[in-house]
């Protein structure tokens, strides 16, 4: 077989490989609407305030038959104290209460967020520890970074009345009992400043994980988000 | 006893006042400008410059008014060029290395934001020529020196103290003289950080 064959070969194998990795792959399509408070405190301290909802719309596999009855998956409601330790970072700790499927779910939340003003842009990055304890399952331990990328569509900064778009990418690596996993979440925004107080941002948030000990789980969720300071 | 009190008051306001910097604020919202939007005597000005690269131009509203802002590269040096709203030239900034500087002037600056700060660091640095129109534009296209214009510094400095840290803008005379400082304020970051 000559070099040209071999490589064909290899690009066919590839080809029928990530078909048929794809074919069994499932996926879930669904809405994660949210909304967030934000208050200032004296002394560069800050607080959060975030109430975030999951609601499934679709899910299966992509050969298969999918399920398109809707069902609401569960309420995340966090609460994040932040202390600006820098010029541009803020230590946040928090702790995260969640409600599915009657359970209730408790995570503690530690948070490191640097935001660098650029000459066209802002980025931030932000790395994020944090342990969630549940009655059902072993605790799982997570430490995530995301990079995020906002980018005025009009002008050096997003100000009033005015569209930007807002791109993350976020890397979660998490263990629980002994299992390794990682998700990578790329999350695209549509942003538009109402008013300096009032921000909301609609897009995808698609994730994908559990790719590196089986079938990759694809997750698409339509993204919104309403940013209100106090 | 009273003369005690007045004095212990007087010496508290002043340990208290000395340990903060009395700026204003600097808040401006800036909006990209159509180049067809732009007044022809701004316009004229930046084309008699004959810049290469691309030229964005900005509306930017401030506590102090309107103006017009053009950005651009030239001889590889970051320029802007600030206008009034129907076009009058206000002032030519070009960034520069605080290496640049003579030494005297870097002191005098030093010695200002040494008062002001525990540490201090210097984030951008902008050489501001402002006067007559013809002057200028001869001066930016040929680099001559005349004295006919005046020259300031533009200082952004990150500046640390034990309770905080802020950003500030300073402006500085040729001779080093503190003309006005302000306290750059972000814009919340909630969206990007939850």
């Amino acid at each position: 077989m000559n070099t040209e064959k071999q490589f064909l070969f290899f690009i066919c194998l590839c080809l029928s490989f990530s078909h048929e990795t794809m074919a069994q792959s499932t996926f879930q399509v669904g809405c994660l609407p949210s909304i967030n408070f934000n208050y200032k405190l004296k002394n560069d301290w800050a607080l959060n305030f975030k109430i975030e909802s999951r609601q499934l719309l679709q899910r299966g596999t992509f050969n298969d038959d999918s399920d398109k009855n809707y069902e609401y998956v569960l309420t995340d409601y966090s609460f994040i104290a932040a202390k600006k330790v820098g010029l541009n970072s803020r230590l946040s700790g928090g702790y995260l209460f969640r409600f599915r499927g009657g359970n209730a779910i408790h995570r503690l939340i530690q948070q490191y967020t640097v935001t660098q003003k650029l000459p066209l842009l802002r980025l931030a990055h932000r790395v994020v520890a944090d342990q969630t304890f549940s009655p059902r399952e072993a605790t799982e331990f997570r430490l995530r970074y995301r990079l995020a990328v906002e980018l005025p569509l009009n002008g050096q900064s997003a100000d009033p009345k005015e569209f930007y778009l807002k791109i993350s990418n976020e890397y979660l690596n998490s263990i629980q009992n002994a299992d390794y996993d990682l998700e990578i979440r790329f999350v695209p925004l549509l942003g538009y400043a109402i008013t300096e107080k009032h921000k909301i941002e609609v897009g995808l948030d698609y994730r994908i994980n559990s790719f590196l000990n089986q079938y990759a789980r694809h997750s698409f969720w339509t993204s919104l988000n309403w940013f209100i300071e106090i | 006893m009273f003369k005690h009190i007045i004095l212990t008051i007087a010496i508290g306001v002043f340990t208290i006042c000395s340990n903060h910097i009395y700026a204003q604020k600097k808040y401006e919202k800036e909006s990209r400008l159509k180049e067809k939007n732009v007044p022809s005597k701004a316009l004229g000005f930046i084309d008699s410059l004959e810049v290469r690269g691309r030229i964005r131009w900005y509306l930017e509203e401030g506590f102090e008014g309107t103006s017009i802002e053009a950005k651009f590269n030239l001889n590889n040096q970051k320029h802007s060029i600030e206008f009034d709203s129907i076009g009058n030239l206000e002032d030519i900034e070009i960034q520069i290395n605080w290496s640049e500087l003579q030494k005297p002037l870097k002191d005098s600056i030093s010695f200002y934001l040494g008062k002001d700060c525990e540490k201090f660091k210097i984030q951008k640095v902008q050489i501001q020529y402002s006067g007559d129109r013809s002057i200028l534009l001869s001066k930016i296209k040929t680099g001559e020196s005349t004295d006919n214009y005046t020259v300031r510094y533009e200082i952004v400095a990150k500046c640390c103290n034990t309770k905080n840290v802020s950003l500030f803008e300073y402006l500085f005379s040729n001779t080093g003289q503190k003309l006005a400082i302000f306290q750059i304020v972000f814009k919340n970051s909630s969206n990007l950080e939850y």
